[in-house]
């Protein structure tokens, strides 16, 4: 008995010290870590939305869709939202900013987070991969399927199916989303 | 004394020879940034690990030496992997949750059970330096093979002018795709066993 509380206590001395070491780094780290998460967000907001003024952000409960921000020019008048959405990818969830019109319209998107395979799936960090996204939506349908691209996009997807079809899912899903909101 | 490095290094490497901690390096070697930060999270891990199990064999209970490792082992991670977050985030991106699987990864606790307890400090240091800058090692060749021959590219860190990738002209244009999915890697880390192999069996005198 007596052992086990000797080797039991030796233990947790052990524990003890281990995590006040790990409370002060994280102390240091986490305002660092903040930092560097804010400076992203900011740095895609101001990628994806070119004019107007990004109000904050309104949480959803829904499946693809984590929240919104509204858009709004000088007279407070709404001209899109931003969404955060969230893509099934080949490597998880991918991290996605999209711009919107109040119609479904996609202006602008950016793909955050995402853990695609490089050289393929990682490809659609570059802006040029979401042109054939871009004005879909609302009126035309976003591409949801290859044979729905021309065959130039669809050339350019092939090798990383998994990730188009991950973004192409999530991209609509934001655009359904909104036109139900602008109903409401 | 100087063994204690230099064994870590081919004699003994832990990727090829040894064949330990094959999870992440298969998993992070699809460019040669990421091997190199892997790289320096492991040595980081392993040295701070060694030196605590060297200096703290006379008070662990061998009894819970294993869950005292964890813990020391854990701890350690962690700090690697806030410090990553808060100050390198692409790389920290880039391996995911491999960084914190660095905890089970075999080369660490393997260390600490097999050398670290039975050894004196500076023993430790040299030998957590060696087997770390050859899993380093390793790590990079694989990736080198794999990010080269696969994308057409060497990434490393931006600075100043460049941009931190290195494009190779005929290769960037029509790389051998598979080498940068997982098989790829499968690929290369078999081929280079049986180059270790080889010149392992040579040294011996074998065929």
């Amino acid at each position: 008995m007596k052992d086990i509380i000797k080797i039991g206590g030796k233990l947790a001395i052990i524990c003890a010290t281990a995590a006040i070491a790990l409370g002060l780094v994280n102390a240091i780290t986490e305002p660092v870590i903040e930092e560097v998460k804010k400076r992203r967000l900011e740095e895609a907001l101001a990628r994806v939305v070119k004019e107007g003024q990004v109000e904050e952000i309104r949480t959803v409960e829904r499946d693809q869709i984590e929240g919104y921000y509204p858009v709004t020019d000088s007279e407070a008048e709404i001209i899109g939202y931003v969404v955060k959405l969230i893509g099934l990818g080949y490597g998880g969830d991918m991290h996605l900013l999209a711009n919107y019109a109040p119609d479904g319209t996609l202006k602008d998107v950016v793909l955050m987070e995402n853990k695609e395979t490089p050289g393929l799936g990682k490809k659609a960090e570059n802006p040029q991969y979401m042109e054939m996204f871009i004005k879909a939506g609302g009126g035309r349908e976003i591409p949801t399927r290859k044979d729905m691209l021309s065959r130039e996009d669809a050339d350019s997807v092939t090798g990383a199916t998994i990730t188009f079809m991950g973004i192409a899912n999530a991209l609509k899903a934001g655009s359904d989303f909104i036109m139900e909101l602008e109903r409401e | 004394m100087i063994k204690e490095f230099t064994k870590g290094l081919i004699k003994e490497n832990p990727i090829f020879i040894i064949v330990l901690g094959l999870c992440p390096a298969l998993a992070v070697s699809t460019q040669v940034v990421n091997a190199l930060g892997m790289g320096a999270g492991v040595i980081f891990v392993l040295l701070g690990s060694n030196i605590f199990v060297s200096l703290l064999k006379n008070f662990i209970p061998p009894r819970v030496r294993i869950p005292s490792y964890i813990v020391i082992i854990a701890s350690f991670v962690t700090v690697v992997d806030l410090l990553m977050k808060a100050y390198t985030p692409t790389l920290s991106d880039n391996l995911g949750v491999f960084v914190q699987l660095i905890v089970v990864n075999c080369i660490i606790l393997g260390r600490a059970e097999a050398y670290a307890s039975k050894n004196t400090l500076g023993r430790s240091v040299l030998d957590a330096l060696g087997m770390g800058v050859g899993f380093t090692l390793g790590l990079l060749l694989i990736a080198l093979a794999r990010e080269v021959l696969g994308a057409g590219t060497i990434t490393l860190f931006p600075m100043g002018n460049f941009n931190g990738t290195i494009r190779i002209p005929g290769l960037v244009e029509s790389p051998a795709r598979v080498l940068a999915l997982a098989t790829g890697a499968l690929l290369v880390v078999g081929y280079f066993k049986a180059l270790f192999n080889w010149m392992e069996t040579r040294k011996k005198g074998g065929a």
